[in-house]
């Protein structure tokens, strides 16, 4: 029988609980401080990423779907949503081995460092969104109530799968070393699978149903009919994004529950 | 009244004949199929520690001492067997290693602290302190991938011994660091006992043992053979490694 916590020792944990916050934003503030060298200056930098290719894949196919409407404002979208899902599963995927270090030197949850792991994509996702609410406001094309939460609904859904993806990606890399280098060659050709850069109507429908089983493609996609096609997804849509996120952390909470507790010895 | 019971803990390795850690070697390797050899480091293993009391543990390298204290802690799993903790526990184990590197020690302090059990309050409040205590006020603000191994090491036994809430467990911690540095550790440790902490110590050292420890206990091929006063424990230990050894009780 593996040593669990009895509820003997519950009044031993009461000190740590106390100090869980204070982890968390600790984590937070030095994942911050590495990732952008402790400067906004860093920070907006890191903005810059996506922004250089939302300018370099704008002037290259603006042209070819000139015949698009609003495709400018589709693409900076997708890309953001982009950028989050992949920084965000990359980071996860590497918590565990870039902190794991604090896992050997106390009792500590791994998965508050996994989840933390994500914070910075987090950031500059919660940024872009204020940002492109302001732009949608400032060109006349101010979305409703609805549609502004059910961005946020999107946006929440997205760090549940990333977080899904991340508590097994975390516990799989310890054993498995290369799988980053697996996961980036899946990100490269996930780019192209999720309709960023083209219309998903380009596409015969008959495929689109392939496309919806990438998770970022229903993230990306009703995200756009939202905010600037002003048209909100069918009941069906949501019961299907309920379903996909659902399972993506149910999978992600198994591996990790299953895996999790021996994540120390191979470290 | 027990803060600790180990009762019937086991824990084996399963120790492959050829390493892999990659998933190309798990494929290429799929029509090889591999060896497994079970190394058995803890075998049902039973003791208790008083509150108050401070209890050692001696064995050779490789009985499964390291092992046995990060169950303890709660840092691995035992396959068979439990751990009753009725305090905080605030383990001192492998702190040379493992920083990050691209914090200074201050960042560093509040993450080893936070996961130790300290507030961030009482960690500005005794940051003064832990960088005292540690001879590193002057590099503070310097990276820890500048440090040398010595440097993080005295900087992970500072932070531990102040963020110490019930219960201390040392892995050859008066093993490290110079003259000066040791005897400070040995003088805090002495304050913790007085104020009524209850201490586990790990040590090659029957001397150590003996001064520092109330009771002993001795592991060998992951079994306790012996469970008595700190002085006898010590005494057996001798008798196991033999002349060898080149230590003293």
């Amino acid at each position: 029988m593996p040593a669990e916590p009895a509820a003997a020792e519950s009044a031993a944990r009461a000190g740590w609980h106390g100090s869980r916050a204070g982890l968390i934003w600790t984590l937070v503030r030095t994942d911050f401080k590495v990732r952008y060298h402790g400067t906004v200056g860093g920070f907006v930098w890191a903005l810059l990423k996506p922004l250089a290719m939302f300018v370099m894949l704008m002037g290259v196919f603006s042209f070819l779907f000139a015949s698009e409407p609003n495709y400018k404002l589709n693409l900076i979208i997708g890309l953001f949503l982009w950028d989050f899902f992949a920084s965000g599963t990359v980071a996860g995927m590497g918590s565990l081995q870039s902190r794991g270090f604090l896992l050997t030197k106390a009792r500590c949850p791994a998965w508050i460092l996994i989840v933390c792991s994500i914070s910075n994509a987090l950031i500059t996702y919660a940024l872009f969104s204020v940002i492109i609410l302001v732009f949608l406001v400032l060109i006349g094309h101010t979305p409703s109530l609805a549609a502004a939460l059910l961005f946020l609904v999107y946006g929440v859904a997205m760090t549940m799968v990333i977080a899904g993806f991340s508590l097994a990606a975390s516990v799989l890399f310890l054993r498995y070393r290369d799988l980053n280098q697996i996961w980036d060659m899946a990100l490269q050709a996930g780019f192209f699978v999720a309709p960023i850069i083209y219309p998903i109507g380009i596409l015969p429908e008959r495929y689109h149903v392939y496309l919806y089983l990438w998770a970022p493609t229903p993230l990306i996609q009703f995200t756009r009919s939202v905010l600037v096609d002003g048209r909100i997804p069918t009941l069906t849509a949501h019961l299907y994004l309920t379903v996909a996120v659902a399972l993506c952390l149910i999978v992600g909470t198994v591996i990790y529950r299953r895996l999790g507790p021996r994540a120390a010895e191979y470290l | 009244m027990n803060v600790i019971e180990v009762q019937g803990v086991s824990k084996a390795f399963r120790i492959p004949s050829v390493h892999r850690s990659t998933v190309r070697e798990h494929v290429l390797g799929i029509l090889e199929p591999r060896q497994f050899e079970r190394l058995q480091v803890l075998d049902d293993v039973s003791f208790e520690v008083k509150r108050g009391e401070a209890l050692g543990i001696m064995g050779r390298n490789g009985c499964g001492k390291s092992t046995l204290l990060k169950i303890i802690c709660g840092v691995y799993e035992p396959d068979g067997g439990r751990v009753i903790r009725r305090a905080a526990i605030t383990p001192i184990l492998e702190l040379g290693v493992g920083w990050h590197p691209e914090l200074d020690a201050i960042d560093n302090i509040c993450l080893l602290g936070s996961v130790m059990g300290l507030s961030l309050p009482e960690i500005r409040e005794r940051m003064d302190k832990i960088l005292a205590f540690a001879e590193l006020e002057r590099f503070a603000n310097l990276k820890l991938k500048h440090y040398s191994s010595g440097m993080a090491a005295r900087l992970g036994y500072a932070v531990a011994f102040e963020a110490v809430r019930e219960v201390l467990v040392l892995d050859e911690v008066f093993a490290v660091g110079d003259a000066g540095f040791t005897a400070r550790c040995e003088e805090r440790y002495r304050q913790l006992r007085t104020a009524g902490h209850t201490t586990i110590v790990v040590s090659h050292q029957p001397s150590i043992i003996s001064a520092f420890c109330d009771r002993a206990v001795l592991l060998d091929a992951g079994k306790i053979v012996s469970a008595d006063r700190a002085n006898a424990v010590a005494q057996q230990y001798l008798s196991l490694v033999g002349p060898e050894a080149g230590v003293s009780a």
